[in-house]
């Protein structure tokens, strides 16, 4: 065996910064050797496993700029650090932004909650990253801050592929930004997995934007049936204008069977995954539209 | 009828545990300890040449490989005699058989010291080619794991990985099927699953003055432990004691020594320092799991709903050791042959070394996967045949004043209890049975089904004359100079409740308030032999030996007492006394003198009169089957395939329920165990040996709070039967609680969509695959 | 790597260690004595290392020692005060939500903490609560009455 995960069997330095430019000052330092820890959730097990070894470990424990949670008229800004159970404990979370509170609450188990954070959960850049969907719905935006200065960067442009985003070694996830909501604005999210708290076969969630009986705007992506997780712009587009109908629902979903990419793995298979993306996203769409308002 | 036993009464070991003050093998520490870590084989066929430790001693590590332990084969079980068991173990193995197969050892000051030390073992191998399939491993051109293993004194060959075989046949089936009205034939496949016992197996071991050993370890048989360690290393078996420890979780792993106990103990004896070895989850993964099956069943019925005759065939794909293979091939028989007449019987069955983690017996021993297979084709039978369910099994089961082969066909005993009939009555009632609906009747989106299947297990493998399985128990029991009472056994618990069963069976035999009886600490120095906490045994075997114990006690109690009472032993009694919560021995039925059971002891040790105490050994003549009916209903998603748990009804005719919340507790565990077992769990291999899931749990699930059904939706009956040759009219319920639950939750699929599935598990990946080709 | 002193409460009682970066806080309590918290698969799936860290249920085995600086840690053995037994504890044994008791100590400290933040919550949330807590013995069924019958109080 060449773990032993009773141990954290590897050497590594440890700080906590108190201020974003003190981490970023480390990040620099080491030179790509350095990694960030917030929840240690994924980190920490990925360091057992030995699938990584950092030279050190900055932990962002201490920094309470990225422990914030604002919003304004425009936008909700979650701090990277901010955890999985404070984000689903806020109330505008729960009341507007079902997706993100669905997929927050079918997150693994409350210790995990009380320990992951959002930051964590996308800098991970697992295809089942279950925060993923919600928030490229939401169009979501990320601010990046390295020694070299600040970018936003959109969510969809955000992930590379499994374990790889465009964050340089030496950037932070300062904040996500997700756009504000209206009353005639729905989501929803859905996933499947082989037991209650697990990583995801599959998960879906869906945005709308609904003007009368039409779907004003339609986002929809979905996770683990890609090396990133994905927008289906297509089939976003043919419900675009649309009256919202049952058989404009169907018409959606198939499309998005068509073009998702999913392969067989330890949790599931290719075959499955095609054939039940269709229902998620029929039953997510379903559940947006009510909640936009909307009748069927 | 009773005081104490079938009373619901608090788990004596409960304020510790809920205090987390419970020390397991795993929380032994030790001062001078060390902690050692072990090599694993990276590959699962691999001889091993050369393991270069100069490094990791240079380090500060004490290090073992496989020339540094006795060259000595055994097998790790030690409860079939002698003569009729396998052995290919060696402490560390001169070839790797399986990924993940132990190789080497590391001891030092820290865990981190040693695992540094670790990595610096250099090891040269000659990569062999690896067999993964039990058919291929059966062709002429395929590697062989062994070339010679021993049965009994003797070295045996194998060959095609042919680790032994079995044949039983009773009667003409050939002549039976052919007359049959109705010949119905398939082939069922069981998986590997993991045991996820959730504490992984571990060792203290420390080196005494006097040469000898005292080992702290997770196991179902100190004795077993003791005599193989003393026999492996050459230590008289005084100088070996195993302390009785409690064990987080076993459901069977531990029935054999653990692979990693002997390893301990030579690491203590070389470092003459106390040692211990607590595996890894990862590395518990690739030590133990349960009998995989192929069983291919073909039964002739006739149009009376009469069974005429079975052919069974049989292939387990063992892994890389024989742990107890050759005594399950003869179980198997025995649960097919005990669930229904057949009246003519061919069995034949065969088990293969495969490079894959060993399989051992996990909770029933082959009956879960033999009951899959029979359950299901019963309800095959009956709707090809258009019987009903009930009736069938009404007709056709094993029960009252039939034979009954318990752990084999050597193992034979007549029933003399028996609830089946009971069970599907009230069962089929609980569960609105007759509601139930066909499948072509069930339409929409989620479809219900009700699914039932009976099972039972043999309580322990006692028998009139010698087996070829070792079964008996003892006790000493002690009644000490206040009155309260000490119970000596080796009997293990391991979280069923048995060492509480067997302080009630004391204290209602000697008429004392529980609260007066306890459990002394033990282990192999100050108990006589136990063979095994297994086969359902603990209660009957275990509680039995402790009431023989308790009789001869109180036969001396009122020996003693007559000296006092000045009345003849034989006209004395020993009541229990409500008010005084107190024994009390009296004349018979005649209360104007007596004395408390405190009392007697106080003045015998005044008096000089001695100690009121006893040893017994004590070996069961039976093995009563305990029955279990589970009627179970689910609920499948039928665009997602998920199969839901909605609803379950478990029936136990368990004899007198000793502890009846003990006995509840078994059944419902049962239920999340072979509810994970039918819809969730297999631990599967890639192509290169290793587990899919390598050993992390993340990808291996099991039943979590969610997957049970609701409170409501679980109940328990306990149907009104007694025991005669058990302890109180006791029988076992360990195994027979989980027999019956993955087949009746296949049959319960089967009711909802239609689809038989003859392969465990039922995954929704499978279920949609099914559904799809049902359509087209 | 240097090691750091750190100051942690641990049931109540200010502890200064040493610690290396690398050390996991199941780890550093179980050498202190408090062997509740068990280990049971390292990766964070299992809960039977749960404590409470600031109130919060967390995994000890995720956690690194040296994070805790300041902090208070609440084992199982911190639940129960010498005699008095904690009212989910003694919910357990009435209940029988024990067997091989090895998960019970983790098991405990989740069902604190969900009654700390939900005092009345459903059976449904009960289990949902608790499905990072793993038990192969009991099927789940008596726990999740033990703590049904806290939430009547």
């Amino acid at each position: 065996m060449v773990t032993n995960t009773k141990i954290l069997a590897q050497e590594f330095e440890y700080f906590e910064p108190e201020s974003v430019d003190e981490a970023l000052e480390l990040l620099s330092l080491y030179k790509g050797q350095a990694r960030v820890i917030a929840g240690g959730t994924d980190l920490l097990v990925k360091m057992k496993r030995e699938l990584i070894s950092p030279e050190a470990l900055i932990s962002l424990s201490r920094i309470s700029a990225l422990k914030c949670f604002n919003e304004d008229e425009k936008m909700l800004r979650i701090g990277a650090a901010v955890t999985l159970f404070q984000a689903e404990s806020n109330s505008t979370v729960a009341r507007s932004y079902s997706a993100l509170y669905e997929a927050l609450r079918s997150m693994a188990a409350p210790a995990i909650r009380n320990m992951g954070t959002i930051g964590g959960n996308l800098a991970n850049a697992s295809p089942a990253a279950d925060t993923a969907p919600p928030l490229l719905v939401y169009n979501s935006r990320l601010k990046l801050r390295s020694k070299k200065g600040e970018r936003i960067v959109p969510l969809e442009e955000f992930f590379l592929g499994p374990g790889s985003t465009v964050l340089s070694p030496e950037e932070l996830i300062i904040e996500i930004q997700v756009p504000f909501l209206e009353a005639s604005e729905g989501s929803s999210f859905l996933k499947l997995g082989r037991v209650s708290a697990d990583i995801a076969k599959i998960n879906v969630a869906v945005y709308l934007r609904r003007e009368g009986e039409r779907c004003a705007l339609c986002r929809i992506a979905l996770g683990s049936v890609a090396p990133t997780p994905l927008r289906i712009y297509s089939a976003e587009k043919l419900a675009e204008g649309e009256i919202f109908t049952e058989s404009l629902i169907k018409k959606v979903a198939l499309e998005c069977q068509e073009k998702i990419r999913p392969i067989d793995d330890v949790r599931s298979t290719r075959e499955y995954r095609i054939w039940v993306s269709a229902v998620l996203v029929e039953e997510a769409l379903r559940a947006a539209w009510l909640r936009s308002g909307g009748k069927l | 009828m009773f005081n104490v036993v079938s009373r619901k009464t608090p788990r004596m070991d409960g304020v510790i545990r809920v205090k987390g003050l419970e020390k397991y093998s795993s929380d032994i520490l030790l001062p001078n300890m060390l902690y050692a870590v072990l090599l694993r084989s990276p590959y699962p066929h691999a001889e091993i040449l050369q393991i270069d430790t100069k490094e990791a001693e240079a380090l500060g590590a004490v290090c073992l490989t496989p020339d540094d332990v006795p060259d000595v084969f055994y097998n790790e079980r030690g409860v079939s005699i002698p003569a009729k068991t396998y052995r290919d173990r060696r402490v560390l193995p001169k070839k790797a058989r399986h990924y993940g197969e132990a190789i080497a050892a590391v001891a030092a000051e820290s865990e981190e010291l040693a695992w540094e030390a670790l990595k610096t073992l250099k090891v040269e191998y000659r990569v062999l080619s690896p067999v993964l399939d039990p058919l291929k491993a059966m062709e002429p051109d395929s590697a062989q794991l062994y070339e010679k293993v021993f049965f009994g004194d003797e070295e045996v060959p194998v060959k095609n990985n042919v680790a032994c075989e079995r044949e039983i046949i009773v009667g003409d089936t050939d002549q039976a099927l052919a007359s049959s009205d109705f010949v119905i034939e398939e082939e069922y496949e069981l998986p590997r699953v993991y045991h996820f016992q959730l504490e992984t197996k571990s060792a203290v071991c420390n080196p005494e003055e006097d040469g000898g050993l005292t080992i702290w370890c997770t196991t179902q048989s100190i004795h077993n432990v003791r005599i193989l360690i003393g026999s492996i290393f050459g230590l008289p078996l005084s100088k070996v004691n195993v302390k009785r420890i409690p064990v987080g979780g076993s459901f069977g792993s531990s029935i054999q020594m653990n692979s990693i106990i002997p390893i301990c103990a030579a690491l203590a004896l070389k470092a003459k320092r106390p040692v211990k070895l607590v595996s890894s989850r990862e590395e518990d993964m690739y030590d133990h799991c349960k009998y995989p099956s192929r069983i291919r069943l073909k039964v002739g019925v006739n149009k009376d709903m009469s069974i005429q005759g079975v052919e069974a065939e049989v292939l387990v794909d063992i892994g890389a050791h024989q742990i107890q293979a050759y005594p399950l091939l003869g179980s198997m028989a025995g649960w097919l042959v005990s669930l229904y007449k057949w009246k003519n019987i061919k069995y034949r069955s065969r088990a293969i070394y495969t490079n894959k983690v060993p399989a051992c017996a996990m909770q029933g021993y082959g009956n879960p996967q033999m009951n899959f297979a029979v359950e299901s084709h019963v309800d095959l039978i009956c709707e090809k045949c258009g019987f009903d369910p009930i009736e069938f099994r009404l007709k056709n089961h094993v029960g009252i004043g039939d034979e009954f082969w318990g752990q084999g066909p050597t193992v034979r005993s007549i029933i003399k209890s028996c609830g089946l009939e009971e069970s599907l009555k009230v069962g089929s009632e609980l569960i609105n049975w007759k509601e139930r609906g066909l499948p072509s009747s069930k339409s929409g989106r989620y479809r219900r089904g009700v699914g039932l299947a009976r099972g039972f297990h043999t309580s322990g493998a006692g028998a009139p004359g010698p087996a070829e399985v070792i079964d008996y128990s003892g006790a000493t029991i002690k009644v000490n100079e206040d009155g309260s009472v000490d119970i000596l056994t080796a009997v293990m618990d391991l979280g069923g409740g048995t060492w509480d069963a067997i302080a009630k069976i004391v204290a209602e035999a000697l008429s004392l308030p529980l609260k007066k009886v306890n459990l002394s600490p033990a282990d192999t120095r100050t108990t006589v032999y136990d063979v095994c906490t297994h086969a359902s045994r603990g209660v009957f075997a275990g509680g039995g030996a402790a009431l023989k114990a308790a009789q001869e006690v109180k036969r001396k109690i009122l020996e003693v007492s007559s000296f006092f009472l000045g009345e003849h032993p034989e006209n004395l009694e020993l009541v229990y006394d409500q008010e005084k919560e107190e024994a009390v021995v009296q004349p018979i039925g005649a209360p104007f003198k007596r004395m408390t059971l405190g009392e007697v002891a106080k003045n015998a040790m005044i008096t000089g009169l001695g100690s009121i105490a006893t040893t017994v050994s004590f070996r069961q003549k039976t093995c009563p089957p305990s029955f279990v009916t589970n009627f179970v209903e689910v609920e499948v998603d039928t665009f997602t395939g998920k199969v839901r748990l909605l609803r379950a009804v478990c029936i136990a005719d368990c004899g007198t329920p000793i502890n009846p919340d003990g006995v509840k507790g078994q059944l419902i565990g049962s239920l999340a165990r072979y509810g994970g077992y039918a819809l969730l769990e297999e631990a599967e291999y890639d192509a290169q040996g290793k587990l899919k899931c390598d050993g992390f749990i993340t990808d291996n699930k099991i039943f979590t709070a969610e997957e049970m059904p609701f409170l409501k939706d679980v109940f328990v009956y306990f149907t009104r039967t007694y025991e005669p040759t058990g302890p109180l009219g006791a029988k076992g319920i360990g195994e027979a609680a989980g027999n019956s639950v993955a087949s009746a939750i296949a049959n319960a699929v089967y009711n909802a969509i239609g689809v038989r599935f003859t392969r465990l598990p039922i995954t929704p990946e499978r279920v949609l695959e099914a559904l799809r080709e049902k359509e087209a | 790597m240097r090691e750091k002193q750190i100051a942690l409460k641990i049931n109540g009682k200010v502890y200064q260690v040493k610690v290396k970066a690398n050390t996991l806080l199941l780890n550093l309590l179980r050498e202190l004595g408090f062997t509740g918290p068990k280990y049971g698969c390292g990766v964070g799936e299992c809960g039977a290392c749960s404590v409470l860290l600031d109130g919060k249920l967390t995994l000890s085995c995720l956690t690194l020692a040296i994070s805790c600086h300041q902090k208070e840690v609440i084992t199982a053995e911190g639940l129960s005060e010498g005699e008095q037994l904690h009212p989910l504890a003694q919910s357990f044994i009435e209940h029988g939500a024990i067997q091989c008791g090895f998960c019970t100590p983790g098991m405990l400290v989740a069902a604190k903490s969900l009654l700390d933040q939900n005092p009345n919550p459903t059976e449904e949330e009960i289990r949902q609560y608790l499905r990072g807590n793993l038990c192969r013995c009991t099927g789940y069924t008596p726990i999740v009455e033990a703590i049904l019958e806290q939430t009547q109080k």
